[in-house]
């Protein structure tokens, strides 16, 4: 179950309008979204944020997986809502729920349609440090392999007779205990074969590195970017004159 | 045997109930696995992963080993006589109180093997147990699967290790593409060429002396051998 949330790395090559974007663009997406998720706290505008996001996951053929991670999500969902209830009110606790997905659904599609090397090469060109943006690719690329391992152990543990189902909810935290540590364990190790692999393949022996496939930015990126960024004016001048109908405000008696 | 990709994991997986059938049944001790849950499937078959750091966790050896045990649901004082018999009968006593995270490879694989063991098993699957070990080690393995195999206890191991099934194991069953081309006893089914080729396997040395001196075709053993050598240096 909540290995289901990390389908958001699971990429895959595809031709359509989504996946030839920019990754720049799509990056500026997702930050466009999470600053206007973070502008709200009533249900209304964050369900229609919410909602205008998937458009763009029937466009880039990728409603199955983006259904997964929420699927994954859908726990924490509930934990936030029961927590809000109980210490301060039900409709922010609805509210919240609906910004995670908003966020999470943004940031899904980033990974959903960037390859993890068009990930790296734009945060290069957008003056990150080459081995920071190598780690972070590194690390999107381990998801997989980690979600394959953890499953693995998971097996391993369920001969010897684990049973994860069993018990109370503290005993089923515990039972997580025979997975979680070899999972450590093995990532640990895993990272200083990597690590000692790049070394002996010279990682880091020329100061100035150029790329085969420099990202370009297209005419399309432009016109989304200047979409995003007049979309992201008109909220901070909605919510600076206070001009909000008040049908937007509107709150589920609870 | 067989190739990499061939099936042998995911055969070995179905006996278990890791994987579940897609249609066919499959029966241990004329009980059909569908109605036994991995746990109670774990009573009657031990399977060995094969790579050990897959399941060591725990802080101490003996902890290690008597982990099956516990979720079994004995008693602390069987855990601790069957944790101390196994302990005795692998040569681990010396490292009982040691954490298995500071063995070298080949003790690990021991532990993981002695931590399946524990719980007395009808049915053994060993996933490639001789990789990494060295030279001691494979004989002490060997030595001790011989033990089990007089306790009745089946064993069914998966290798690619053509000179330790040549040596050892007396019978033998080839996989392919998800397909099982042949089975039968070892000393037939590894002297035949067409079949090895098929599982892309080459001939165990034994078997390529013998062809080179034009014996008779087989698998011999190294007595056998010894005795045609001679016979033919005197002639």
């Amino acid at each position: 179950m909540a290995i289901n949330f990390l389908e958001a790395f699971k990429f895959k090559r595809k031709n359509t309008f989504i996946h030839n974007l920019d990754p720049r663009t799509k990056l500026y997406f997702a930050l466009i979204i999470t600053i206007i998720s973070l502008c709200f706290n009533t249900i209304i505008p964050l369900l229609i944020l919410f909602l205008s996001i998937i458009p763009f996951f029937i466009l880039g053929k990728i409603m199955t997986q983006w259904i997964n991670t929420l699927r994954g999500l859908i726990f924490l969902a509930i934990f936030i809502i029961i927590i809000d209830t109980l210490f301060i009110e039900f409709n922010l606790g609805v509210a919240m729920s609906l910004r995670l997905f908003a966020l999470i659904s943004a940031f899904t599609l980033f990974f959903l349609t960037v390859h993890p090397d068009d990930f790296s090469q734009s945060l290069i060109q957008m003056k990150v440090p080459f081995s920071f943006a190598f780690a972070l690719s590194l690390a999107i690329r381990f998801v997989p392999t980690l979600s394959q391992e953890a499953q693995n152990v998971r097996e391993a543990q369920m001969v010897r007779g684990l049973e994860l189902q069993k018990g109370n909810i503290l005993k089923k935290v515990k039972n997580f205990i025979p997975i979680i540590i070899p999972l450590i364990i093995l990532s640990i190790q895993r990272a200083m074969v990597v690590a000692e692999s790049l070394e002996s393949r010279g990682f880091g022996a020329s100061k100035k590195r150029t790329y085969l496939y420099p990202l370009k930015m297209k005419m399309k990126d432009f016109f989304i970017i200047i979409l995003l960024t007049g979309l992201l004016i008109f909220i901070i001048w909605i919510l600076i004159t206070g001009s909000l109908p008040s049908w937007m405000q509107f709150r589920i008696p609870f | 045997m067989g190739k990499n990709g061939a099936g042998k994991t995911t055969l070995v997986k179905l006996f278990n109930g890791l994987l579940k059938p897609d249609k066919g049944e499959i029966f241990v001790n004329n009980k059909n696995i569908i109605t036994l849950s991995i746990a109670e499937l774990a009573h009657i078959i031990g399977f060995v992963f094969q790579n050990a750091d897959n399941q060591i966790f725990s802080r101490t050896v003996s902890d290690e080993i008597g982990f099956i045990l516990k979720n079994f649901g004995y008693n602390e004082s069987d855990i601790n006589n069957q944790v101390s018999n196994i302990l005795k009968r692998f040569n681990l006593e010396q490292f009982k109180e040691r954490s298995p995270f500071l063995l070298s490879g080949g003790e690990r694989k021991r532990v993981a093997l002695a931590s399946i063991l524990c719980a007395n098993p009808e049915i053994v699957i060993l996933d490639e147990p001789t990789i990494g070990q060295d030279a001691s080690e494979k004989k002490k393995l060997v030595s001790l699967l011989q033990e089990l195999n007089q306790n009745r206890v089946t064993i069914i191991i998966i290798t690619h290790d053509i000179e330790f099934i040549a040596e050892y194991i007396p019978h033998c069953i080839l996989m392919r593409k998800g397909l099982l081309i042949a089975e039968g006893p070892t000393k037939y089914l590894l002297a035949n060429e067409k079949l090895l080729e098929e599982a892309s396997l080459i001939k165990p040395q034994l078997v390529q002396l013998s062809d080179l001196l034009n014996f008779e075709k087989g698998l011999h053993t190294l007595e056998y051998m010894k005795e045609q050598i001679l016979e033919f240096l005197k002639s």
